[in-house]
């Protein structure tokens, strides 16, 4: 049984094209503001496909704008899971506690499972998985945390997965260590040095014929 | 695929509904399902025999189906679990589990019964659940392990020399060789402890194999990914420094380590030193390896 055809995703806004499905790919800046313009264009769904996120200090309302400013129209093709603000209608989940990651990966499972009843592409995404880091004591558990959810349910969908690490953030370990580790469970890694106010370059690796630097602006 | 096996799966359900759970799983080639109806029961299951997967119902009628994640995660923490339930994650009470991972299928979907056993299949052979990153090249790595016949290879007397000739270089509590397989790190020499294997998860030789230089830890209290771990803790280990053994395909199939019960630095040559051992110990291992290839081709002969 497979859940899912095969299927490549395009971002327009990053001039990026033929990225295969059960693509998973390590977004890190210390720029938080650089990261969640980068992320949500990677995870924002054009018309046909839809999209599963994980955010960690938005709430509901804010991500569904972020989505639309990146794409038009993708606020109303996702499903939320948030850490901040209400339940909104069936498309927006909430849950109370970060830390609880049992709950929080039965939610995410949760969210996937109900979006493969639908064939059309998805994309997926965790913004910040650097702040869920920071809140679980034993980084075992966050590691358990990818594996079982979110790179399985890439894997099984043939998904395009995007993971995003604030490089400045406390995680209680050593940042460069981490994410050298995290690299090698990925299979692209797209670094953003902020170069100005709205604007940055994206040293991108592990994306075939995207592979290179990008300049963005926002 | 490197799982070829008959995968045995631990069903717990009540009623009928451990029957329909074991028929789902018997309809996937290569998974066995055994059953039980109670945490108690399972619990047997769990300390009897070897189980692959464990899928459960979360209402059972002696508790939940966390208390047997909980009792399974004790022993075994890298056995995948499937939460299987109609019941929706907001009426699951997880203030007692929050850094316990289940896969979770809601049985009330309409396709779940045909993708229950995709799913264990995949959790299995992908091992979705161990508590370590697992790199992109893990099936490959594993192959390049597989050439070596460590077992029958002369190599515990050299490899036991080196740990000396370490330990005593740097001046630390424990040096030691170990190969890093796929579910744990087999010990192949040990100076000042004696230590046999650990489960992957637990060490930090899993996360210092994914880093291309020699991975220091002064102070393990004060990185996350390891202060809480109870089996470095109660093993004494307070610093820490990793250098990788890579085969010539640039395969990393091991490490040549130095531990020690007090916090500690090491320095640019010191670092340079510890990759020269592990350069060593590769080369030991694979000229020993040659020989035996070379022996076993003349016998073929």
């Amino acid at each position: 049984m497979s859940l899912a055809g095969s299927q490549s995703f395009s971002v327009d806004s990053l001039a990026m094209n033929d990225i295969p499905g059960n693509t998973s790919i390590l977004l890190t800046s210390d720029d938080t503001a650089a990261l969640e313009a980068v992320f949500y264009r990677l995870v924002a769904a054009p018309d046909d496909e839809q999209s599963v996120v994980l955010a960690t200090e938005a709430d509901g309302r804010s991500t569904k704008r972020s989505l639309t400013e990146a794409v038009r129209g993708a606020d109303g093709r996702t499903s939320i899971l948030t850490c901040e603000g209400p339940d909104r209608g069936d498309d927006v989940q909430s849950v109370d506690d970060l830390s609880d990651l049992t709950r929080l990966g039965m939610d995410f499972s949760g969210l996937f499972a109900e979006a493969q009843q639908d064939p059309a592409p998805l994309r997926a995404g965790i913004l910040l998985c650097s702040t869920i880091m920071g809140e679980v004591d034993d980084t075992r558990s966050v590691y358990r945390f990818l594996n079982s959810n979110f790179l399985s349910q890439l894997r099984r969908s043939k998904a395009l997965g995007v993971c995003a690490i604030d490089t400045s953030a406390d995680i209680g370990s050593n940042v460069d260590s981490t994410i050298a580790g995290l690299e090698t469970s990925f299979s692209a890694r797209i670094d953003i040095e902020s170069t100005g106010r709205n604007q940055a370059t994206l040293d991108v690796s592990g994306l075939s014929n995207n592979d290179g630097t990008i300049d963005v602006s926002w | 695929m490197r799982y070829m096996g008959t995968r045995t799966v631990l069903c717990v359900d009540t009623g009928k509904g451990v029957e329909e759970m074991a028929g789902a799983i018997q309809d996937e080639d290569g998974l066995e399902p055994v059953t039980a109806t109670s945490i108690a029961e399972a619990a047997e299951q769990l300390d009897s025999q070897s189980v692959d997967c464990v899928v459960t119902e979360y209402d059972l009628a002696d508790g939940t189906g966390l208390d047997i994640v909980e009792h399974l995660r004790s022993d075994d923490p890298q056995t995948p679990v499937v939460l299987f339930t109609d019941v929706s994650p907001a009426e699951i009470d997880t203030a007692s589990f929050e850094e316990m991972i289940v896969e979770y299928l809601n049985k009330g979907l309409p396709d779940a019964y045909d993708r229950l056993g995709f799913i264990v299949d995949d959790v299995i052979t992908h091992s979705a659940q161990v508590g370590f990153l697992v790199p992109d090249n893990e099936g490959s790595r594993l192959d390049a392990l597989e050439q070596y016949d460590v077992d029958e290879l002369p190599i515990e007397e050299s490899f036991s020399r080196l740990t000396d000739l370490i330990a005593d270089r740097f001046d630390v509590a424990v040096a030691f060789i170990g190969l890093i397989e796929k579910d744990v790190e087999n010990f192949l020499a040990c100076t000042g402890s004696d230590w046999d294997s650990l489960t992957r998860e637990d060490t930090i030789c899993t996360h210092s194999m994914l880093q291309e230089d020699v991975m220091v830890v002064e102070d393990i209290n004060e990185d996350s990914r390891f202060a809480n771990n109870d089996t470095l803790q109660n093993l004494g280990i307070v610093s820490y420094a990793g250098a990788n053994m890579t085969n010539k395909d640039d395969e990393v199939i091991g490490q040549v380590c130095v531990i020690d019960h007090e916090r500690r630095s090491y320095s640019a040559d010191e670092r340079h030193s510890l990759q020269q051992f592990a350069s060593t110990a590769m080369e030991i291992l694979e000229l020993r390896q040659s020989l035996r290839n070379a022996r076993n081709t003349e016998v073929e002969a």
